[in-house]
């Protein structure tokens, strides 16, 4: 029992829709239709029209015939059973039962025989069903869609409340404000905000940092900072030279800059350059205390050879998740570079830390500060700066050179040995291209980011085994000079200073709660230009 | 195998739609708009068109749109284009619709989801479809049932696809799952169908364990569990007994289409008697239960097969099949007898003629329009059953007799001539027909039934009292002599008798009829009125219906009177022993005659008396004048013997027409013998065995292509250019039935590469191409094929004209090589039919266009010329061989041949062979249609000097 096709032919032999169940050719569908005319007769009181390959069911409909061509082994029954809910359908779907008419509502004639025959088989479904499935009314969907439109709704919700609560708080910042506040810097913590609000839903640790915490950490914060207001004055006598960036900003800010930096706004300045490097602080500490020391590279060096610029920034930061194990002070070691310098923070007592290596607070009574967001507190900064090129982690070599129709670049590295060099990325500018470069030859992987067309040579891990590696493209003929700058990230487990944590005293004594430490060294920016 | 069709839509050529318009509305926000660009751009693409450019702008703005009806669109669109390109690889840019897709299987509305599905189904493209494989088993598990049923048929297409079993390796496994939870009727139905289809073992296991809860199940999986168990007793008979149980518990089904599925599949499973018998009671059932004329004549088809087959076993349902005579159709109740003529053994003949005898007293009573016809019909039907049982005639020939004076013509003319048969082959029965006809001889009405009724009288009449009442009779119906009176002299320009006869006149000359011998002549006047309408006999019954006839102006049956009486004369002269007796007899005969031909002289009546029939008269009377011994046995026994005669050649011709009959069906010795397992197939598992139900699909959809004998396509071979043309092409020729295939060989013979070649063909007569030509680069002296459909609607001659258009790289025109004029011929679309004479001459009256064609040949035999043009035009003669036998010096046949479009064809031929040995006459074609009229003529023009 298989309909081959069903359609609607004028009386004159106009095949005017016809709908096909299984595979045939047109000219064979035409072929057939064009036929059924000729074949059928006048005065019969019958409705089928045997051929010597198949057999038509039909039924006229005012100046047309509905018809089914099914094969000759075709149930009858059947076929009059689907030619029979056919011809309620065509009714409902064309308005006037003309030529124009059917032609009109083809499509939806169409899509309804798919509904009523599938493969060529009977479906059973009434004309309700078949209207029904053709009107595509899904519950689901509404559902989806109010569902997706509430969550679009409350997200919005929560915008807005953010919004509002940031100016509440932008407000409450300006009445403490003495000026000097910049816009950036409250937009920016803005955006943290809101970030958080709607990324975590942990409302306490949200709303901590939000307008709520005039509230929540008021009497922290203001401890602390009415400590931290005595102590300007004394850090007048510090160190003017190898002051942190921070540090020196903070010295014009007032307390109420001041307080959000101890809670951890530094966060704010130091992701805003790193977008998009690698976080590997991303982890949450799970150790009562964490000291993190962090080495930034900031290396720009001549396409042919020598340094223009080579400088190392350093932050030593504390992070203490309990308050009760606030009260520490902490014993590091330092390399013994004399080529840098350390800074500590205003409130650390100094001299402890230049006779005994132990930093702590100048006033002992009182903790640091914890909490499980953020950076933690910085303790100490440091800086070194050399034009001394043996220092240089990695050099990178680059030659172009231009040769016929095609431009050959051979890049290599060679690596300082004092360092393990992860997920190192060079990047090189390509001019525009319309294909990848052809790769000819290297140590590690590539990648063509067609869109800022730059070729990234990535090479996961440089130690003793590849202190030296090379990459040879091939591009169509090019300026030498636009292959520079190459800019090179990379990270790495030792620092310069190689700065240490050896213990952690506890002030009211008892056990020395456990620490972790992490370092690190970033390239921040690291040119070959 | 050509690219397949899904659908079509009547496109409107009048208002082309630009591809611009469509791009720009596709690329605008308004849904509407975009719905309407949708359904333009497929008319479009279905009426040929490519639009490649517009493949882009509806990834790029009609993909995202979440409009349902632009989806659906988006899915036929999808379903017509080019998805492939010319080496069958998948376009690289069709990978942008994956990710539409599997939103769409993934879309929240259960609608666009069963769509987008159903759309799945009729995708061939492996690489489209792999990497939406994960989502759409995912959908095998919604809960919406709609989506359900259109992902296992998803999957079922999926896996059925060159490579599905690696794609889908674990589908069967995960649908026979499905199918044992599943509780949606069509979603089970797909399952099981999707397991016969790819797991057949599976299926068979799945219906084995379920059988107890087959009744049940819905009517839609009944069918498949039926289709499945044909299939697999066709290749596994010993299986056989593990499913009739299944199949009788289904006879009980609820269902007609079950119950009548159940049947077929039973007669195919079986020809043990009880299964014929269950499937045959079932079919009996069904001709009953169901009132759709439809299923009543499939059904009476079916019956018709099982005869055939298993005639013993139908013979005794002859009565079941009888009771559809009930049905008021004519088309059902005339395949019933049929049936039933066939049925007819010695045994249940009485039984049969009893009901058919109720039916015919039935007719009398009912005032249904259509009873003459088939009050005809019944009694063509006993007619044949007292032939074939002579015992049976006596019981129906009495009740038969009483329509002799029928109103309608063709029934009381069947009457009479079925008397006439059977009191020459029934002696016994001679005196009670000859004293009943006698009785209702002034029944009568039409002069046809008349004439062949006196012919009895004159023939059969042997006693004395017999002969003494047949002219009684006789003279009773013409009534008192004479025919006129002067008075009525007077009355002869009644105005209403006039203008009928007019009118009569009229319309007969404007239809000229052919005779029954095949000579086509203007008809005689006597003819004439007996073909109008059934006399009609004014007034009542008191004026004899002799005498109302003849004051018609029938002289013919005047004539037939006048021979009859001569022919009671003569008999009477044998057995009256009164000499006074013959004579008085006699000469109230010759006065009858005489006033007869009074009558026919005198102007009362508007024509006079023919010729013919006053010669006829007039021989009678010299003959009763003076009688002699040759004479006499001319007249009594030579016209008895050539009618034993006729009815003897009657027998034997159709003795034989049964004996050929039964000679086609068996197959000659040396026949081919098909092996299904080496027929031609073309994608199809080498496992799957075929049987007659896919062959009939097969042959339904044009896959299944006869390998025609490679000779015959050489013959066809048309040679289009020259040799010395830069291009050289030929072309070979297949008609099929509604199309023709150019298969056309191209090859460069230059050094240089033609580009942008085009085969481009156009048309005259009913042809139409089907695709638009396309390019092609051919390198030097490299060859192409090209396949060109065209596309044929009824049966004419048509032309092909053709040129091949290219360019090569220095030359900057393009080059035109005209080709060679292909000629489709006729033959390839007429086959030869067979149609009763009766309808022969009323197509021949009614069909509009005649071609006459003066005989002109060198051919001398008439027969050998008439076998000629039938070989030449590939007709079937009508005229009985009989008919053409023997040298007379002048043939007349007609023939006939239908086309493949239902076209009637009529030819008749007519010719004498001239004192010189040649032959002359004319050859004459009717058809609806000027095409074949013309086409036909032209063939034989070219055909008829024959030699050759």
């Amino acid at each position: 029992m298989v309909v081959l096709a069903a359609s609607i032919i004028s009386k004159s032999g106009k095949p005017l829709v016809s709908r096909q169940f299984v595979d045939m050719s047109r000219i064979r569908i035409e072929g057939y239709l064009a036929a059924f005319p000729k074949l059928v007769g006048t005065g019969k009181q019958h409705t089928y029209v045997e051929t010597e390959n198949v057999r038509y069911v039909y039924q006229p409909i005012e100046s047309l015939y509905l018809l089914l061509v099914t094969n000759k082994q075709s149930n009858i029954l059947e076929d009059l059973d689907s030619l029979r809910l056919l011809s309620k359908l065509v009714p409902e779907y064309c308005y006037s039962l003309d030529e124009e008419g059917i032609c009109k509502t083809a499509f939806e004639l169409i899509f309804a025989f798919d509904e009523a025959i599938s493969h060529g088989q009977k479906e059973n479904v009434t004309v309700a069903q078949v209207k029904q499935y053709c009107e595509m009314e899904s519950h689901e969907e509404r559902l989806h869609k109010l569902v997706l439109q509430s969550k679009i709704n409350e997200t919005k919700d929560i915008m807005k409340r953010k919004a509002s609560e940031i100016d509440k708080s932008k407000i409450e910042k300006n009445r403490g404000e003495r000026g000097g506040f910049t816009p950036l810097q409250s937009m920016s913590s803005g955006r943290i905000d809101s970030g958080f609000g709607s990324d975590t839903s942990l409302p306490s640790t949200g709303g901590g940092y939000g307008g709520s915490s005039g509230f929540g950490m008021s009497t922290d914060v203001e401890s602390f900072s009415t400590k931290s207001k005595g102590r300007p004055s004394a850090s007048a006598t510090a160190p003017p030279k190898g002051l942190g960036m921070q540090l020196g900003k903070t010295q014009k800010t007032n307390q109420f800059l001041e307080s959000l930096k101890a809670e951890g706004e530094v966060i704010v300045e130091d992701v805003r350059p790193t977008v998009g490097q690698s976080k590997p602080a991303a982890l949450p500490p799970t150790d009562p205390v964490t000291l993190n020391a962090e080495e930034k590279l900031n290396v720009t060096l001549k396409r042919d050879g020598g340094i223009s610029n080579f400088g190392v920034l350093g932050t030593l930061s504390l992070q203490i998740l309990n308050q009760d194990d606030a009260l520490i002070q902490v014993q590091v070691e330092t390399g013994r570079n004399p080529a840098i310098h350390f800074n500590t923070h205003p409130n650390i007592n100094k001299e402890l830390f230049n006779n005994e290596n132990i930093l702590g607070l100048k006033d002992s009574n009182r903790p640091f500060p914890a909490g499980q967001s953020g950076d933690g507190v910085s303790l100490l900064k440091w800086r070194m700066q050399s034009g001394d090129e043996s220092l240089v982690p990695l050099s990178v070599n680059c030659w172009p050179s231009v040769s016929g129709n095609e431009t050959y670049v051979n890049i290599e590295y060679e690596a300082f040995s004092l360092f393990d060099l992860q997920n190192v990325v060079i990047s090189v500018p390509l001019p525009a291209l319309r294909e990848a470069p052809g790769v000819r030859q290297v140590d590690g992987d590539w990648r063509y980011d067609s869109r800022n067309s730059v070729l990234e040579w990535s090479i996961v891990l440089i130690d003793n085994s590849n202190r030296s590696g090379s990459m040879e493209f091939v591009v169509p003929p090019a300026d030498p000079a636009v292959f520079f700058p190459i800019s090179v990230r990379f990270t790495a487990a030792s620092t310069f200073s190689d700065l240490k944590v050896s213990n952690i005293l506890p002030l009211r004594g008892g056990p020395a709660p456990k620490f972790s430490q992490r370092t690190l060294l970033i390239a921040d920016s690291y040119q070959v230009v | 195998m050509e690219k397949s069709c899904s659908l079509l839509i009547h496109f409107d050529k009048g208002t082309p739609a630009l591809a611009n318009e469509i791009k720009e509305a596709l690329e605008g926000n308004d849904v509407p708009a975009k719905v309407d660009a949708m359904k333009k751009a497929i008319m479009l693409l279905l009426n040929g068109e490519t639009l490649p450019q517009l493949f882009i702008t509806i990834v790029r703005y009609v993909l995202p749109s979440e409009d349902h009806t632009i989806q659906k669109l988006l899915l036929l669109y999808l379903e017509i284009i080019d998805k492939t390109d010319s080496q069958g690889r998948v376009l690289p840019e069709m990978i942008l619709i994956c990710q539409n897709l599997r939103n769409n299987l993934q879309h929240p509305n259960e609608y666009i989801r069963g769509v987008t599905l159903r759309f799945l189904c009729r995708l061939n493209e492996v690489e489209i479809i792999e990497p939406l494989i994960p989502s759409v088993l995912s959908n095998l598990e919604h809960r919406h049932p709609f989506i359900r049923r259109n992902a296992i048929l998803a999957v079922m297409s999926i896996y059925k696809l060159p490579q599905g079993e690696q794609l889908l390796a674990d589908a069967p496994e995960m649908i026979e799952k499905i199918l044992s939870a599943e509780q949606d009727q069509s979603s089970k139905r797909n399952a099981f169908v999707m397991l016969f289809n790819c797991a057949q073992d599976r299926a068979v296991n799945y219906l084995l364990t379920h059988v107890d809860r087959a009744p049940d199940w819905g009517e839609l999986l009944q069918m498949v569990v039926l289709d499945l168990i044909r299939k697999v007793c066709r290749t596994n008979k010993a299986e056989k007994g593990k499913y009739i149980k299944i199949i009788i518990s289904l006879l009980n089904a609820p269902s007609a289409a079950v119950i009548y599925e159940c049947a077929g599949t039973l007669v195919s499973l079986s020809s043990a008697p009880t299964a014929i018998r269950a499937a045959a009671n079932t079919y009996c059932q069904l001709l009953l239960s169901q009132s759709d004329n439809n299923v009543k004549l499939i059904v009476l088809d079916r019956l018709n097969e099982l005869k055939s087959s298993h005639k013993d076993i139908m013979v005794d349902m002859i009565m079941d099949v009888l009771r559809a005579l009930s049905s008021p159709n004519l088309d059902i109740r005339r395949k019933t007898l049929d049936i039933v003529l066939d049925l007819i053994t010695p045994r249940n003949v009485n039984e049969v003629v009893l009901t058919l005898k109720k039916e015919v007293v039935k007719t009398q009573s009912g005032e249904l329009e259509k009873n003459g016809e088939y009050r005809q019909m019944l009694i063509q039907a006993i007619h044949s059953c007292a032939i074939k049982f002579p015992e049976v005639a006596s019981t129906v020939v009495h009740l038969l007799m009483d329509f002799l004076g029928d109103s309608t013509v063709a029934s009381a003319m069947d009457v009479v001539v079925f008397v006439r048969e059977i009191i020459e082959t029934n002696p016994k029965l001679r005196v009670s027909i000859v004293t009943r006809l006698l009785d209702t001889f002034y029944q009568i009405r039409a002069a046809r039934v008349c004439s062949c009724a006196l012919w009895i009288i004159g023939e059969y009449c042997l006693s004395l009292s017999e002969v003494e009442s047949g002219i009684a009779t006789i003279k009773q119906c013409l009534g008192d002599l004479p025919f006129y009176s002067a008075s009525e002299e007077g009355e002869a320009a009644d105005p209403s008798k006039k203008s009928q006869q007019v009118t009569s006149i009229t319309v007969s000359s404007r239809r000229p009829a052919i005779l029954a011998d095949g000579t086509y002549a203007t008809q005689s006047a006597a003819s004439e009125t007996a073909f109008s309408p059934p006399t009609v006999v004014q007034g009542s019954l008191t004026t004899g219906n002799l005498r109302s006839l003849l004051l018609t102006g029938d002289f013919f049956l005047g004539a037939v009177v006048a021979c009859t009486l001569t022919k009671l004369i003569l008999r009477l002269e044998e057995v009256q022993p009164s000499k006074i007796e013959v004579n008085k007899a006699s000469t109230n005969v010759l006065l009858i005659m005489v006033s007869m031909l009074q009558l026919g002289q005198s102007s009362v009546l508007p024509h006079p008396i023919d010729n013919d029939s006053y010669d006829r008269m007039v021989l009678c009377i010299r003959l009763l004048c003076n009688t002699g011994d040759e004479v006499r046995k001319i007249w009594l026994k030579s016209c008895r013997e050539s009618f034993v005669k006729m009815l003897s050649d009657k027998q034997l011709r159709e003795t034989e027409e049964i004996k050929a009959k039964a000679q086609i069906s068996h197959s000659q010795p040396d026949d081919l013998i098909d092996f299904y397992h080496l027929k031609s197939r073309r994608g199809m598992s080498q496992l799957e065995l075929e049987d007659e139900v896919q062959d009939d699909l097969k042959r339904a959809t044009g896959e299944f292509i006869k390998d025609g004998h490679d000779t015959n396509k050489l013959n066809r071979i048309l040679q289009l250019t020259g040799f010395s043309d830069p291009v050289y092409a030929e072309a070979y020729v297949t008609v099929h039935h509604y199309d023709i295939v150019l298969d056309v060989t191209i090859i460069n013979r230059t050094k240089e590469t033609l580009q942008n070649l085009c085969l481009e063909l156009a048309t005259m007569g009913d042809l139409k191409l089907v695709e638009r030509p396309q390019n092609y680069t051919l390198a030097p002296e490299s060859s192409k094929q090209i396949k060109a459909n065209i596309k044929v609607s009824s049966t004419e001659t048509g032309v092909i004209f053709g040129n091949i258009v290219y360019e090569t790289s220095n030359v900057l025109e393009r080059t035109v090589v005209v080709l060679n004029d292909i000629h489709i011929d006729i033959m390839d679309y007429i086959s030869p039919a067979v149609c009763s004479a009766a309808a022969f001459r009323t197509m021949w009256a009614e069909f509009e266009w005649e071609n006459k064609v003066a005989v002109n040949t060198v051919i001398e035999g008439e027969k050998e010329f008439l076998d000629h043009i039938i070989k030449s035009t590939n007709m079937k003669c009508l005229t009985a061989q009989s008919a053409l036998e023997g040298e007379c010096g002048f043939l007349a046949a007609n023939l006939y041949a239908k086309s493949v479009f239902g076209e009637d064809a009529l030819v008749n031929v007519s010719i004498e062979k001239q004192t010189d040995g040649k032959l002359s006459g004319y050859i004459r074609i009717r058809s609806k249609t000027q095409g074949i009229a013309l086409s036909l003529g032209d063939k034989i023009t070219l055909k008829q000097k024959g030699g050759s």
